[in-house]
């Protein structure tokens, strides 16, 4: 069951680090560099975290 | 036997230090003291110390015999004076053929310098055995392996060269510097160039060599880092990096909420 929230949460956190990127694209279209770049650390930062979630539900396949 | 020894290798160092010494002046001269003097940059304390940095570099790597500092400090110190004045590395300085010559001088630098600093003659050897396995030539995957090793050599060669000669003598990149950067194109052109060479860097880095890694074996760093992984993946829980990329988000989250609140 923890396999499976952990890797409902990897998908549900990677697939949504991407609204972060999307949204660093449109800062960056409006020249607003400062915002863009703390929005894409947040981005990085999500798809980290989703890479540990889908390691830890690795784990639990074991 | 050993005062034979001794002498191959002496001879084999002062080689090694001959060439790293002509080539690194060569590299020295053609791109940071030539320019300068074509510019007339080479006026003021600060200019003519950023101009002899790398040379002092240069011998400090010699007299050490240190590859680090060879390969990675004294590159990195070419940069400095070209830093501080960027027209020496603008597109009037150098022109394509001129372009092409120190592009050879830099890689003849830095093979010349990774090749013989490392190359040593073997001592001969007192006897000579032939092994069943040495008539059969190498392994399979050693011939393969050492494709992929030439193939990543002449794409060092390759790419950077492309980049940076794109970016320097492409003449749309050029009207679009002086349309978005007036009065400043050579210190545009030179951040391009140095962002060619940092993307190169990176890829190479990640891609090229992150393929290369997994396939080494009995090499020290990779096996801790595996034995680290399986005890890290038999406790179950998140690592210190989990923690600390939710401690940037929230950070960088709350910057952003700072910073619309300010304006």
């Amino acid at each position: 069951m923890r396999r499976y929230f952990f890797e409902i949460l990897a998908v549900a956190l990677i697939g949504g680090s991407l609204f972060f990127f999307k949204e660093t694209l449109d800062y960056l279209a409006r020249r607003d560099y400062v915002a863009a770049l703390l929005v894409m650390v947040i981005g990085v930062a999500v798809i980290s975290v989703g890479k540990e979630m889908a390691r830890l539900a690795l784990v639990q396949r074991d | 036997m050993a005062v034979a020894e001794l002498t191959t290798e002496r001879r084999w160092r002062t080689f090694a230090d001959v060439v790293a010494f002509a080539l690194g002046t060569n590299v020295w001269i053609s791109i940071v003291i030539l320019p300068a003097i074509y510019v007339g940059a080479l006026h003021g304390g600060l200019r003519i110390f950023a101009a002899m940095l790398p040379f002092a570099v240069l011998v400090l790597g010699l007299v050490r015999r240190s590859e680090g500092i060879l390969l990675g400090l004294f590159p990195a110190a070419v940069l400095v004076p070209v830093s501080l004045e960027p027209q020496l590395a603008s597109q009037h300085v150098y022109g394509e053929i001129r372009f092409a010559l120190v592009a050879a001088g830099v890689i003849a630098y830095l093979f010349g310098v990774s090749f013989f600093t490392t190359f040593h003659e073997p001592p001969a050897p007192r006897s000579i055995r032939m092994l069943s396995s040495a008539q059969q030539g190498p392994a399979t995957r050693w011939r393969r392996r050492e494709r992929v090793y030439w193939g990543l050599t002449a794409l060092s060669i390759i790419f950077p060269a492309a980049l940076i000669a794109w970016v320097d003598y492409d003449s749309a990149i050029a009207d679009f510097l002086g349309k978005m950067y007036p009065g400043r194109v050579a210190l545009m052109t030179t951040a391009l160039t140095v962002g060619a060479i940092g993307l190169w860097l990176g890829v190479y880095h990640y891609a090229f060599l992150g393929v290369l890694r997994p396939h080494r074996t009995g090499d020290r760093d990779l096996v801790t880092a595996l034995t680290r992984s399986r005890v890290d993946a038999k406790t179950g829980k998140p690592r210190a990096r989990f923690y600390a990329a939710v401690a940037l988000a929230l950070a960088a989250m709350l910057a952003l909420v700072l910073m619309r609140h300010i304006a």
